[in-house]
């Protein structure tokens, strides 16, 4: 089950993405939660306390690759596994919180 | 980043949420083809309910299956019923009506999760509603539009 929370500036997505994943932890589910935010705040939101930071997941995580039909598309040079564990935090409840890194205009999308 | 965090979503195999930044135009298929459901949050208030309703068929356009209104920061019973009458006249299913809730504001002056607070908070209870919906629409497996 895969999640986005979309919404106006300031109108509780981070609140919101935090206390869901939350729920759902105690759930006894696995959730990996992502901060796809420029200005990442999830991290606190989930409850690690103030002065908590990640290291974003950096751009090298990702490779653009052409396929037989000359389409070009975006493949992890590395397995999920090796991400989460490099860059994923430790959250309450079991929690795994991965951030983004900030837009890179080029080529992006 | 959009590529990143897509393709982190999409490979990922646990129950993924994914915090989104506000501007929909960063809405894009690389960022959200995985995704099994969006949740729009809406305030009672013109500009947020309509930035809201510019997500829904752009949401639409990109396949994502389950589309989902949250009302937020709600203030009095007009303001629930102001966002569900945006939400029936724009084809968005509204799932949650959050109202206002003072253990938001005191959870953050203090640097904490709310549910961490006061678990009793009435965002919490009505999120806990929210993950029994989704829960009983989504495939805890799932993996999207674009996925399979
Ligand atoms: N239900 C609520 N009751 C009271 N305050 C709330 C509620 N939901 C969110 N807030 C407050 O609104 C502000 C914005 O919330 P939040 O950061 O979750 O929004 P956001 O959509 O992620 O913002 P941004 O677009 O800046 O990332 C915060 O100060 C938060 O405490
Ligand atoms: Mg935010």
């Amino acid at each position: 089950m895969k999640i986005a929370i979309s919404g106006k500036g300031g109108s509780g997505k981070t609140t919101i993405s935090a206390t869901l994943t939350r729920i759902l932890a105690r759930r006894g589910l696995p959730v990996l939660a992502i901060d796809g935010d420029p200005n990442p705040n999830l991290i606190q939101a989930l409850g690690l306390g103030p002065g908590v930071e990640a290291e974003a997941v950096p751009r090298s995580v990702v490779e653009r690759r052409e396929d037989e039909a000359g389409q070009a598309r975006h493949v992890l040079t590395t397995t999920i596994e090796d991400i989460v564990s490099q860059y994923g935090l430790k959250a309450p409840d079991g929690v795994t919180v991965l951030v983004g890194t900030r837009v890179d205009h080029a080529g992006a999308g | 980043m959009r590529s990143i965090v897509g393709e982190i979503v999409s490979n990922s195999k646990e129950v993924t949420v994914m915090d989104m930044e506000a501007s929909i135009e960063h809405m894009s298929r690389g960022t959200v083809r995985y995704v099994d459901a969006l949740l729009v949050v809406l305030e009672p208030y013109y500009r947020s309910m309509e930035t809201a309703g510019r997500t829904v068929p752009l949401a639409r356009a990109l396949g994502i299956q389950h589309i989902y209104g949250i009302a937020n920061k709600l203030r009095s019973p007009e303001d629930g019923e102001a966002v569900a009458a945006y939400c029936r006249n724009h084809d968005l299913e509204l799932i949650a009506k959050i109202p206002f809730d003072d253990s938001v504001v005191e959870a953050d002056r203090t640097g904490r999760a709310v549910i961490d607070y006061d678990v009793t908070a009435p965002i919490v209870e009505e999120l806990s509603r929210v993950a029994d919906f989704l829960l009983r629409e989504i495939k805890i497996n799932g993996n999207g539009a674009g996925g399979n």
